[in-house]
């Protein structure tokens, strides 16, 4: 890792206010993905679909539809999805910052923003591998969104490749925040495609009449419960590749 | 169970796996990274007292 261009009151570091409210905001990310999850199979009821040859009482209501248990899967899938976009924008806004001030502790805000974002688009990934195997009978599909989102993924893995292939630092800070600023574009490509492509099999929940109160209500839950983990996975990572950068100035130093 | 219950009921016990894998996947791939972060910060943190100690063994024998 280069070294930095002198100390700035302004730069990203260890023990800023962040990491005074992350502990706090990790509890409340577990608190509410809890709640979430529960809301998901005890409060929201399932989604109806195909109609059946009948009706029956369940619960109070009147059901002619079969119960879609799969898409409980959604009320963690779209907040996941969500969270790997943020994150997305955070590493480009980093990058950014970078090429204008080559000022290194940019880069690795950056390198972490996309880390975090790999790990949300894996989690996306695999949640909608879940639905897609049992709603398609397909572990896959050549569809706009899984297609997008996966090019989304190939980028973001494309650039820890690069990193770890390039050794001159400068240049490998210039690449890395081009591929950031990179996968950030396909994000609003992944969101749109489903509404560019009419013919997208992949839900859209607006086309689709918009979710009742109980699905938002679900959704807005688990979503605010990813973003404060991710934000607290955001600032573990980066308090330990801060400690890992300190670590190496000082086998540096003590080398001279 | 009556026919139209067990309908409507169809598609519950074969979608079970797959639900119970998508919340079971979440979580691994998060825990996953938290043992990476971790890990990573034992290992940065026996690196610090290590150099430490040669610090401190090198101004001691100025």
């Amino acid at each position: 890792m280069g070294k930095s261009k002198g100390a700035s009151p302004k730069l990203p570091e260890v023990g800023q206010w962040p990491d005074k409210i992350a502990p706090a905001v990790a509890i409340a990310g577990i608190v509410l993905t809890t709640l979430g999850f529960l809301m998901a199979f005890f409060y929201v009821p399932p989604v109806a679909g195909a109609a059946v040859d009948g009706v029956e009482l369940i619960g109070g209501m009147m059901v002619a539809n079969k119960l879609l248990i799969s898409q409980k899967i959604f009320y963690f899938h779209m907040p996941v999805a969500m969270v790997s976009f943020v994150a997305l924008a955070f590493s480009c806004y980093y990058g950014v910052r970078f090429l204008m001030t080559r000022e290194w502790r940019y880069d690795t805000c950056s390198a972490i923003a996309i880390e975090i974002a790999l790990v949300f688009v894996v989690a996306t990934m695999a949640t909608g591998e879940m639905w897609t195997r049992f709603e398609w009978g397909v572990w896959w599909t050549w569809e706009p969104r899984l297609t997008t989102y996966l090019v989304l993924m190939l980028i973001v893995i494309a650039y820890f490749v690069l990193r770890s292939a390039v050794d001159e630092p400068e240049r490998r800070g210039v690449f890395c925040s081009v591929i950031a600023i990179i996968a950030t574009i396909d994000v609003p490509i992944c969101f749109a495609i489903t509404r560019l492509i009419p013919s997208s099999i992949h839900p859209v929940v607006l086309r689709e009449g918009g979710m009742s109160g109980e699905m938002g209500m679900c959704v807005a839950l688990v979503a605010a419960g990813m973003f404060c983990i991710g934000f607290a996975l955001y600032r573990a990572r980066f308090g330990q590749v801060r400690l890992a950068q300190r670590v190496e100035a000082m086998k540096e130093s003590l080398e001279d | 169970m009556n026919p139209i219950l067990a309908e409507i009921y169809s598609t519950v016990i074969p979608s079970a796996p797959y639900v119970i894998a998508a919340y079971a996947l979440i979580w691994i791939i998060l825990l996953v990274y938290v043992v990476i972060i971790m890990r990573g910060n034992q290992k940065a943190q026996k690196q610090m007292m290590l150099l430490e100690e040669q610090l401190a063994e090198l101004k001691a024998g100025k």
